[in-house]
């Protein structure tokens, strides 16, 4: 593989307008002379057909494999770049955009020749980061091996049917293999929907004569591992408990929501106060009911307001059942004034042919239930009034449990608890991502209907007979920045896990146990807070690694004059913003130096104390606003980072304030540019931090101890907000006790690193008083420090003319 | 394969595959534009681009973005009647989109202050050249936003023109934008930070609502 970097600058002029404001003749000798660029050109348009046919020609006779262009936004230009030069061995990783126009060029008033300065700092941190990138080869998902269907609900079916007519393998665990049962649980899922029942049957019976499928049943799901293409199902089988397993090459899961009883406050017994799928029980076991039949659909009094349509439409095709069958029965409709009827024209026209009632109440009083009575408050006149009735239908409470929370909960598919499993995936874009390996199908999704139950379990099993096809062909390209672990480095401590938002994090069996030590790179979508939180750096994030980072940072700061600060802005929100100020030609300081990632949650902290060793003075961090950030928790996760510098900065005497993290919207390019301004003005308020040996040694020993202290490093990943929290905590209930314990740790940690460092440069045995002159610190602090580190045996202390000395 | 022709008296050597509009841009010739951009496919949309070819003893005018370069022709990027039909193009664009200060400048450098066509909406910036729906196609991979109904009730829309989920709010189609429109017309599409998240958000911002 292309190891050794081979890179080429290519400097856009952009027609007239990065040419006119920027001497880029500057910028070509600077790198002409540079011994790390093997090629540096400008051309007027690099990024058009005629550009492309002079980087092609420029990568082909100097056989390049990085490419710098310093033009225009990344994230515009980049795809087309990929596109056009992946034949050339250049993909994503390879290929870094420098926005000069958005950043350099429109921004200030600075002459051609002190932009052209800034362009080469920018170009050189892209320099320094394509020369630490170890790129991957371009490798293929293997998918082979059946399709499992998890769970039973009548989505599966749909999915079954699907695969069996596309001629897939495929396996559906059930707790039942009867026919008969199935349509029976269509009832009890999906009440109303009785029309549907023979269409039902006869695609349950297709499903279970398929040659294809295999039914197994009664079994359930107890436990998972593997990665997309190659998954162990653990199956239980339910009389006798044996285990079973089996190979599955992709899963669906297939899942109902289940409905319950609203509870006795509304006189709910089973017998005349029903809900829906009682009903429904009732109709296929007696028939339809005769007498007054009166259908409440309280969803907004239990709190499901959302599902009241719902609701409404299966009492309504209950009771044009009812009627259909037993006309001397009548049905009414009660429903809360804010609902509105979810009737189509042509289905009034039916409801007008039943004599169906639909009647509406004041929501603001809520109905009470008697013995056969219902009493409501007329909306028109505010009168209240009776109805009477011999069978009252409420509606039922929609939640998730029992077995498909289960099977949820080990598929990893659950977020928050007790909500539905709405998909919920980093929003990232598409290209980023895998694909979602689990096509997640069924009403405990999100309350629906069987129609669109039955539509969302054929939309998945065609996606996945598409992701088998195209694995096949070998065209399923798997994403190139993903996660993948060390296992040399890692020890299983599974915060990574916990932190993971896109359960690309599986658990790998060994002989000491299950250990968090494989990622899935279908699901994986590269986010790299998981990989920032690592105490161990066990996990690195392919082609966009740490290390690359930490070069860019520390290329860029060193290039920086004391009164120039380093901006690092995320894709989502700082750098487009930065962009867009650029495109709208908003003006502001120009001493800010602006470098992309793509999610701040991926900035270790030691990359940012990293910036201060190399040369800054300033460092801010540009997110998205925080319940915007595309990666869930990236943000909140890069605070507890950013604070954790703060910290230390503050035990070396430095201001806490030369680092700041901000929160900037692309569509409010003007805030971004207070942003900076103003942090700017505060650094310039403190002024540079001055280069003498102490200040050197002090942020050396926060760089070393953030990079390479693990204790501190667990301490500050365990308190990083977990994906199913609310809110921030700590792991303490009180946050000013979490808050005096960390800085205490630190304050420990840190003097004890830098006694260390102090005895290891001395090499011969130092007393207190040494320690103290040389470290400047309090005298009781380094004796106690002394003392521990000598009875945990990390140092000896012996004496020396009646003094205790101490050395290695 | 090399291609030879004329740009303006100017020989200029082109491959295949070259536009008449990169190619004259390498050349470092202008030719005003607004709907063009590099990261995505020419459509053609703007008719500001308008070049007159000659070929032989006839000439005829053509969207330089869209027109293939060709052996032996002869283009001129600012005869009397290319700047003739642009300042047609500005005219109907200032009907359209009179707000667009971007498109108001570059249209009085063709002498274009004011338009004879009616003013439907003196606010609007759009000129539904679909540069921001092929960005959100092309470059994102997604299709948040397209271009809806036809004719002159064409305009850019999110599904149902409500906000969508699929959108990422990447803001590509912001900064592609030519006339700026897309900049208020982007919270439209991607609607408020605790709705574009997950459903369940919205579920929950749903039940504050209600309660």
């Amino acid at each position: 593989m292309n190891y050794k970097a081979n890179i080429g600058v290519f400097l856009c002029q952009c027609g007239n307008k990065i040419k006119s404001s920027i001497d880029l003749e500057i910028v070509k000798e600077s790198f002409e002379k540079d011994s790390r660029i093997s090629h540096c050109e400008i051309l007027p348009y690099p990024c058009q057909t005629p550009g492309m046919d002079m980087i092609t020609g420029a990568l082909a006779e100097k056989k390049l494999n990085r490419l710098i262009v310093a033009g225009c936004e990344s994230r515009l230009m980049l795809k087309k770049f990929e596109n056009a030069f992946a034949a050339l061995e250049l993909r994503r990783g390879q290929i870094d955009i420098v926005n000069l126009r958005g950043h350099v060029a429109t921004v200030s008033d600075l002459t051609p020749a002190d932009k052209a300065a800034k362009s080469i700092k920018l170009i050189n941190g892209a320099i320094a980061e394509m020369q630490t990138l170890v790129p991957t080869g371009q490798s293929y998902a293997q998918i082979d091996g059946p399709i499992a269907i998890l769970g039973c609900g009548m989505a599966g079916i749909s999915a079954a049917r699907e695969l069996s007519r596309k001629k897939m393998n495929f396996f559906l665990v059930l707790d039942t293999a009867k026919p008969d049962r199935m349509v029976q649980k269509l009832h009890h899922y999906y009440p109303g929907e009785r029309s549907y029942e023979r269409r039902f049957r006869d695609m349950v019976r297709e499903v279970f004569d398929s040659e294809y499928g295999t039914i197994l049943s009664p079994f359930r799901l107890v436990g998972i591992s593997g990665v997309t293409g190659d998954y162990t199902l653990t199956l239980q089988s339910e009389p006798d408990e044996t285990i079973v397993k089996y190979k599955a090459g992709a899963i669906i899961a297939s899942l109902d929501a289940e409905m319950g009883s609203p509870g006795p406050q509304y006189g709910h017994d089973g017998l005349s106060v029903m809900i829906q799928p009682e009903m429904e029980n009732l109709i296929s076991g007696q028939g339809a009911p005769e007498g007054q039949i009166v259908f409440w659909v309280n969803d907004y009094e239990t709190g499901q307001s959302e599902f009241a349509q719902l609701s409404a439409k299966s009492a309504w095709k209950m009771a044009c059942h009812i009627r259909e069958c037993s006309p001397v029965s009548q049905a009414i409709i009660l429903y809360h004034e804010q609902m509105q009827v979810p009737l189509t024209a042509a289905e009034r026209a039916i409801n007008r042919k039943h004599g169906i009632l639909w009647v509406a109440y004041d929501g603001n009083l809520r109905p009470t239930i008697q013995d056969g009575l219902v009493t409501f408050c007329n909306l028109t006149d505010h009168v209240e009034r009776d109805l009477p009735w011999d069978y009252m239908v409420l509606s039922p409470v929609r939640h998730l449990n029992g077995k498909a929370l289960d099977t949820a909960k080990i598929l990893g598919l659950v977020h928050q608890e007790q909500k539905f499993l709405t998909g919920h995936h980093a929003r990232v874009r598409p290209e980023m991502v895998g694909r979602e390996e689990t096509y997640l199908a069924g009403s405990a999704r999100y309350p629906c209907d069987l129609l669109e139950a039955l539509s969302q379990g054929q939309r998945a099993g065609s996606k996945t007979t598409e992701m088998l096809r195209k694995s096949a062909n070998g065209e399923l390209m798997l994403p190139r920045i993903v996660c993948v672990v060390d296992p040399d480095k890692c020890i299983g401590c599974g915060q990574c896990q916990e932190l993971c938002d896109c359960g690309g994090i599986g658990v790998e069996e060994g002989p000491g146990g299950g250990l968090p030590r494989v990622v899935d790179p279908m699901v994986c979508t590269g986010g790299g807070t998981c990989a920032a939180a690592c105490p161990y750096h066990a996990l690195v994030l392919q082609n966009n690694s740490n290390d690359q980072r930490e070069a860019r940072v520390a290329a860029l700061a060193g290039q920086l004059t004391p009164d120039e600060t380093l901006a690092i802005g995320c894709v989502w929100g700082g750098l487009p913003a930065a962009d867009n100020a650029g495109k709208m030609g908003l003006k502001y300081d120009p001493r800010v130096h602006i470098m992309g990632v793509n999610c701040i949650g991926q900035i270790d902290p030691c990359v940012m104390a990293r910036a201060f060793v190399e040369g800054a003075s300033g460092l801010i961090l540009v997110g998205c606003n925080p319940e915007a950030c595309h990666h869930s928790y990236g943000l909140d996760h890069a605070w507890s980072r950013v604070n954790v510098v703060k910290r230390l900065l503050t035990l070396c005497g430095f201001s806490r304030d030369r680092i700041a993290l901000a929160h900037s919207d692309l569509n409010h390019p003007e805030e971004f540019v207070r942003t900076v301004e103003s942090f700017n003005r505060s650094v310039a308020m403190i002024g540079p931090i001055e280069r003498s040996k102490e200040n050197v040694d002090k942020l050396n020993a926060i760089y070393n101890v953030i990079k390479f202290n693990t204790r501190i490093r667990h301490l500050l990943s365990a308190n990083l907000r977990r994906p199913k929290e609310k809110d921030y905590r700590g792991d303490q209930q009180h946050a000013l006790e979490y808050d005096r314990d960390f800085t205490a740790v630190i304050k420990e940690e840190f003097l004890q690193h830098r006694l260390l460092t102090v005895l290891e440069n001395e090499k011969r045995p130092l007393n207190l008083q040494d320690l103290v002159a040389s470290l400047n610190e309090n005298e009781i602090r380094i004796a106690d420090c002394l003392w521990s580190l000598v009875s945990e045996g990390t140092i000896s202390m012996s004496h020396e003319n009646r003094q205790a000395v101490y050395h290695f | 394969m090399k291609i030879t022709f004329k740009i303006n008296d100017k020989t200029v050597e082109a491959r295949t595959g070259w536009t008449v509009l990169e190619t004259a841009q390498h050349y470092g010739i202008d030719i005003p534009t607004l709907c063009h951009h590099e990261s995505v496919t020419p459509s053609g949309a703007c008719r500001l681009c308008m070049v007159e070819l000659k070929e032989g003893n006839w000439s005829k005018l053509v969207a330089s973005c869209i027109y293939p370069v060709k052996e032996g022709i002869t283009i001129y990027t600012e005869t009397e009647r290319v700047s003739n039909v642009r300042r047609w193009v500005f005219e109907m664009l200032l009907s359209t989109c009179p707000a667009s200060a971007k498109i108001r400048q570059m249209a009085a450098n063709y002498g274009v202050a004011s338009t004879r066509f009616p003013i439907s909406n003196p606010d609007n910036k759009c000129m539904v050249c679909g540069l921001c729906s092929r960005v959100c196609e092309e470059v994102v991979g997604l299709s948040a936003i397209s271009v809806v109904d036809r004719g002159v009730h064409k305009k850019i829309g999110a599904p149902f023109l409500r906000p969508t989920d699929v959108c990422v709010a990447c803001g590509c189609c912001v900064s592609v934008c030519p006339t700026g429109a897309m900049q208020s017309f982007f919270d439209q599409v991607r609607g408020e930070p605790s709705m574009r998240l997950t459903q369940l958000t919205r579920q929950s911002a749903q039940e504050v609502k209600t309660s």
